[in-house]
């Protein structure tokens, strides 16, 4: 379900939630599914709890899951979901777009890949 | 929690352990690392009680270890001598750890026998190194320790089987809250498993921290500048060290990343970028502080 990559330069929380969070966006995990216990994915992925805690707790942060103690952690509902990994898109994309005007990208060029955003990749 | 207090320890006129502190957390993974000779083992074996100090303290949950059966039963030890009476099979030992350890449970030996591809009728004597480690651990967790110390545990376990041992001690600390205190040189391992790390090195702790703490705190930066010169860095930066290779310099330095970045800015780098450091970075460059690094031999 979630794979962890040992080339990866992302440390292991990070690649836990950024696992998860996958799986959420793209309906793997739907909202008000539950979640693996932190339990479960420690001993199936052989990494510290903590470390998994540290993944809930963020991705609980961001409004990705929601947790009920005693009853463990859901996959919040849609709405909150995408538009807070809509601001995250937006953050890393901030940087690439400055470069790429650095580059002497124009706003053709910006347009054009707007346009043909979904064919070209 | 078990902690090691200012432990000196002489063995001939070497002094093995020269003021040695350390602090396992109750739930913790305790992560003992240190380069060959660092007395990795010799503050184990005081912190089970094995080795008495020539000063110094040990205690389990304030109590010392020391002769101490009330605390040594809450705890059990992998060493890499693990010890087997000369013609027992598995099934006779566990008889003895049953005897040793008000807390071993035949169910969770049963249960165990799932894991391991031993036979428990066959002398412990006639299994490969590997079969008897498997063995150790079989018996070991058995006993449901609360503190369970091991010393370089999985060396000879095959890929399948460390996985196998891990995610059981995992499945132990997350359910039960069972603390492990593991020595190893494998980082890349403890990296995974571990949330605390110690650092020894000649005898004394040279760092103890959180992992997250420690990864959060390190920071590798790769920066490139538009001029030929190097530009002053920042003097609030604390850099641990620097390479440079073509016009790209490395910097390890000591601190969170959003600051560094921040105040890196203002050398007006072409590039610059914040890679997390691994465990075997962190300590290959604690430890080059200390003097102790790659030496270029030519034979």
């Amino acid at each position: 379900m979630i794979r962890l990559d040992y080339r990866d330069a992302r440390p292991i929380y990070q690649q836990v939630k950024d696992g998860l969070r996958r799986l959420m966006v793209t309906g793997v995990l739907s909202a008000g599914e539950k979640l693996p216990s932190v339990r479960q994915l420690a001993t199936e992925l052989t990494i510290n709890p903590n470390t998994i805690q540290r993944a809930y707790a963020e991705l609980e942060a961001e409004g990705f899951v929601a947790t009920v103690s005693g009853r463990g952690t859901f996959v919040a509902g849609g709405v909150e979901q995408s538009l807070a990994r809509k601001e995250e898109l937006t953050e890393k994309l901030t940087p690439l777009l400055q470069e790429l005007r650095e580059l002497g990208m124009t706003r053709d060029e910006w347009d054009a890949l707007w346009e043909g955003g979904e064919g070209r990749a | 929690m078990l902690e090691a207090k200012n432990v000196i320890k002489t063995f001939d006129g070497f002094r093995a352990l020269d003021g040695a502190t350390m602090t396992v957390p109750r739930g913790a993974v305790y992560g003992l690392v240190g380069p060959n000779g660092a007395g990795k083992s010799t503050i184990i074996r005081h912190l089970t009680g094995v080795y008495r100090p020539d000063s110094g303290e040990l205690l389990l949950d304030g109590a010392p270890v020391w002769e101490n059966p009330a605390a040594k039963a809450r705890m059990a030890v992998i060493g890499d001598d693990w010890y087997y009476f000369p013609q027992a099979s598995i099934a006779e030992m566990a008889r003895f750890y049953e005897g040793l350890y008000p807390t071993f449970s035949r169910k969770r030996y049963e249960k165990l026998r799932e894991a391991f591809p031993l036979s428990d009728k066959k002398p412990i004597r006639r299994m490969s190194r590997g079969m008897q480690k498997q063995a150790a651990f079989w018996l070991t967790m058995s006993c449901m320790p609360e503190v369970l110390v091991l010393d370089e545990p999985v060396d000879g376990l095959d890929p399948v089987m460390r996985r196998q041992v891990w995610s059981l001690l995992l499945d132990d600390v997350s359910a039960r809250g069972t603390t492990v205190l593991v020595s190893s040189h494998n980082l890349r391992e403890l990296e995974d498993v571990c949330d605390h790390v110690g650092i020894m090195n000649k005898g004394k702790m040279l760092l103890e921290r959180s992992l997250s703490e420690l990864q959060d705190k390190t920071v590798k930066v790769q920066a490139a500048f538009r001029t030929e010169e190097e530009p002053a860095l920042p003097a609030e930066l604390k850099l641990l060290h620097k390479s440079r290779v073509g016009r790209v310099y490395t910097y390890i330095l000591r601190g969170e990343r959003e600051e560094i970045l921040r105040r890196m800015a203002i050398t007006k780098p072409l590039l610059l970028e914040a890679i997390p450091l691994t465990l075997e970075e962190i300590f290959i460059y604690e430890m080059g502080g200390e003097d102790y690094a790659v030496r270029d031999v030519v034979l």
